[in-house]
């Protein structure tokens, strides 16, 4: 099956089909690969429309040249903008100001409009605070009054959210779910990663850390080329499971960890959605964990069908059964990709847990989780992480011991704990 | 040559009673086949575990179950019945049977019929593949050589080469594929006025032929069996070995197979001048009727289909082991072939 407007998408399942008498849980590995051929025209039809949030707080004005190269990644990214894009460009500080247009309404970005806006971000100056939901809300607002547009945000922070409550921070993220699609940035080390993660996590975007302010531009630059690359507004995993069912989990896998499960929303009977954003030319991997009813050796069952959307469309589709058997040799078996994505999930949290031990001073615990992750990165394959762990961690090759490194450069620890979710892929055909 | 007839593929003219058209080659017989099990096709059965009547995919859309194929599948050509059966013990039938006939033009009598029985090896992966590869490949071959030649011992190497074929690439595994064996027979007349009935054989499904009395009922294939290997070296029948190596097969068709997984004791041939019964079967029946008198009981003074019937249900009432597949073939004599 395929769209007239969306096609060119593929889902793959990669699972043992094969349980063990009396007991029912299923999991399997669901590959989705949009490919070159996804329809461009789909995102034109709509319009794209882009914000960039610069921060302004009077913490940018330190170091020098910190701000310049705020302002020179903005104007970086505005000239990655495609002609006819609608743009706007804010200054957040305790609240969220228009920068250009100077009424905050987007304008088609154009030579002559993206010229402007780079004039009008060469005149910024630092002074403020830092309330990043009340950044959220602005870009809303916009989104609001442009219905159906495939809407990403850039934000750009150095600071810890101050002039808000938590709970303040939180409504505003919740609120914003499902709007627009937002990627986080941090300059510096004195913003806190999990303040921009619960933002990209639940804007579905990315986070990391840009130490030095001078890689900022290249950054910026590249965001804003990925984010023209999507040409698909809103896909939506569908899934379908038998009556009597229970879905332990739906994750991103792959090319990040990002657990999915909350974010179902009922789609009719034993069927539920969960948005997977704007799409570009690009492959990512679930799994599902689903239980269900233990059935007779011989039995077969459908555990769940997999189905992916774009507006009404059905665009693709994958199966999930269940074979139950009284061989063990065949149950016991763990699908290839299913055992690396189960230890990706599981080296993700044992960094986050590690970090989070080590800053409370629990010695012990930061030892053993960051050792744990060391074992689980060098394993998989996931050096980028593995590199990372080596600043914050040193094992001993011969005796195989572990201790925390007394001197860690917050900049790395910042960087490991941005990057914890980022996995390391395993192809279907290896 | 009586009349002329023109060619269905390239319609130039030959004689009515040709079996091939002289000018494309195209075979000009009526070929009629069948082949069982034929799995869901046509069945609208409620799901068998939630009453729920809609499938998708052929799982139920409630309950997810896979809708099950039925327990057993019957289908007759001319005088040729077939059944296969689940049995009891077993999830799923892996045996298949095909059965095909050639008639010249306009006459109801066939010249030629070509059966097979495969029993898929339950060790190998999604052996039902072979199986039913296996025997329609055989089958099929077996007509295509039937329409150019009559000799009976060219026509079962014919579909044993090609159902060896068929069962080699009929898996979607290759780290385990699915094997089968298969026995055959190629029944046809012959120019001394008697039907030579040709059989084929690789691993340990059977073929018996059950003459009019006083002639003994016999066993005409060997069985690819460690246990006839045993029997053959002159250990005892009752042996524990022989017992044991009751269903090791020496044998088999399949990916994983010899190149040429058939030997000399394959092809064997019984001529016959008056009337009889042949019999095709999985071991899942005579496992329960080891002697050839034992089956040879069930076929007189009854229909084929009740005779069919009857030994399916005895071996489903002895406990059902195994799948169960029966193919008979009732032959009144020469004067039923054209």
């Amino acid at each position: 099956m395929s769209s007239p407007e969306v096609s060119g998408i593929s889902v793959d399942v990669d699972h043992n089909p094969y349980v063990a008498e009396g007991t029912g849980t299923v999991d399997a590995i669901v590959s989705i690969t949009a490919g070159d051929d996804v329809a461009p025209e789909v995102a034109k039809a709509h319009g794209r429309l882009e914000a960039i949030i610069i921060d302004c707080s009077t913490s940018m004005q330190s170091p020098i040249g910190k701000f310049d190269a705020a302002k020179q990644a903005t104007a970086a990214a505005i000239d990655e903008l495609v002609d006819g894009t609608y743009f706007t460009i804010i200054a957040g500080t305790e609240k969220a100001s228009p920068i250009y247009p100077s009424d905050g309404w987007p304008v088609p970005a154009s030579a002559a409009t993206r010229a402007d806006a780079k004039r009008s971000v060469d005149g910024l100056r630092p002074g403020g605070g830092t309330a990043m939901g009340t950044w959220l809300a602005a870009v809303r607002g916009i989104v609001v009054g442009h219905p159906g547009m495939l809407t990403h945000a850039i934000l750009l922070t150095d600071g810890k959210d101050e002039h808000e409550t938590p709970e303040q921070m939180r409504q505003e993220i919740v609120l914003s779910e499902g709007q627009f699609t937002c990627d986080c940035r941090g300059v510096g080390t004195k913003w806190h990663v999990e303040e921009l993660r619960a933002i990209s996590s639940a804007l579905l975007g990315t986070v990391d850390i840009v130490a030095d302010p001078a890689d900022l531009a290249d950054d910026f630059a590249d965001m804003m080329r990925t984010s023209m690359g999507k040409s698909i507004p809103d896909l939506t995993l569908r899934l379908w499971t038998p009556a009597g069912a229970r879905i332990a989990f739906v994750k991103q896998v792959a090319p990040t960890v990002e657990d999915l499960t909350h974010r179902r929303v009922e789609a009719g009977t034993q069927r539920g959605d969960y948005p997977l954003g704007s799409w570009g030319a690009e492959d990512r991997d679930y799994h599902i964990q689903v239980e269900v009813e233990p059935a007779a050796a011989g039995r077969e069952k459908l555990a769940a069908r997999v189905s992916v959307v774009a507006g009404e469309e059905i665009v693709g589709e994958g199966l999930v059964n269940a074979v139950w058997t009284a061989d063990t040799e065949k149950s016991a078996q763990i699908s290839r990709r299913v055992a690396h994505y189960t230890g990706q999930a599981e080296l993700a949290a044992a960094v986050q847990e590690g970090l989070s031990a080590r800053k409370n001073g629990d010695v012990p615990t930061a030892t053993a989780k960051l050792q744990r992750a060391m074992e689980l990165a060098v394993e998989s394959g996931n050096d980028g992480t593995a590199k990372l762990l080596r600043g914050v961690i040193e094992v001993d090759q011969r005796t195989g011991t572990a201790r925390l490194r007394r001197e860690v450069s917050a900049a790395d620890e910042m960087a490991l704990d941005a990057r914890s979710t980022r996995t390391a892929r395993v192809r279907k055909e290896d | 040559m009586t009349g002329q007839a023109a060619c269905p593929q390239c319609s130039a003219i030959g004689g009515s009673t040709d079996r091939f058209c002289e000018s494309c080659g195209a075979t000009l017989a009526d070929i009629r086949r069948v082949a069982i099990p034929r799995g869901n096709a046509g069945t609208d059965a409620p799901c068998a575990d939630c009453g729920n009547a809609t499938f998708v995919d052929d799982y139920c859309s409630v309950c997810g179950h896979r809708r099950a194929e039925p327990d057993r599948d019957e289908a007759e050509l001319g005088a040729v019945v077939l059944i296969t059966d689940r049995g009891i013990e077993h999830a799923r039938n892996e045996d298949a049977a095909a059965a095909g006939m050639v008639f010249d033009g306009g006459t109801s009598r066939p010249y030629a019929v070509a059966l097979a029985v495969c029993d898929g090896v339950s060790t190998s992966g999604d052996p039902q593949m072979a199986s039913g590869a296996a025997s329609k490949a055989g089958v099929d071959a077996m007509l295509g050589c039937l329409a150019a030649s009559a000799n009976g011992r060219a026509v079962v190497l014919a579909g044993l080469a090609a159902a060896a074929k068929a069962a080699a690439t009929a898996g979607t595994d290759p780290s385990n594929p699915p094997s089968c064996t298969y026995t055959a027979a190629a029944v046809v007349p012959t120019s001394e006025g008697t039907l030579q009935i040709t059989i084929g054989n690789v691993g340990d499904s059977r073929a018996y032929w059950f003459p009019e009395e006083p002639t003994a009922p016999q066993q005409v294939t060997i069985d690819d069996s460690l246990s006839q290997e045993l029997i053959a070296a002159g250990a005892s029948a009752e042996s524990e070995a022989v017992q044991r190596g009751a269903h090791t097969l020496t044998r088999w068709l399949g990916a994983d197979a010899e190149a040429k997984p058939w030997s000399d004791s394959s092809v064997l041939a019984v001529t016959t001048a008056g009337p009889g019964w042949l019999l095709l079967c999985s071991d899942g029946l005579w496992n329960y009727l080891p002697e050839p008198a034992d089956i040879a009981r069930f076929c007189t003074g009854v229909e084929p289909h009740e005779a069919a019937r009857a030994l399916v249900d005895h071996a489903l009432q002895c406990g059902g082991l195994d799948n169960i597949t029966v193919v008979v073939f009732p032959i009144g004599g020469i004067h039923e072939f054209a």
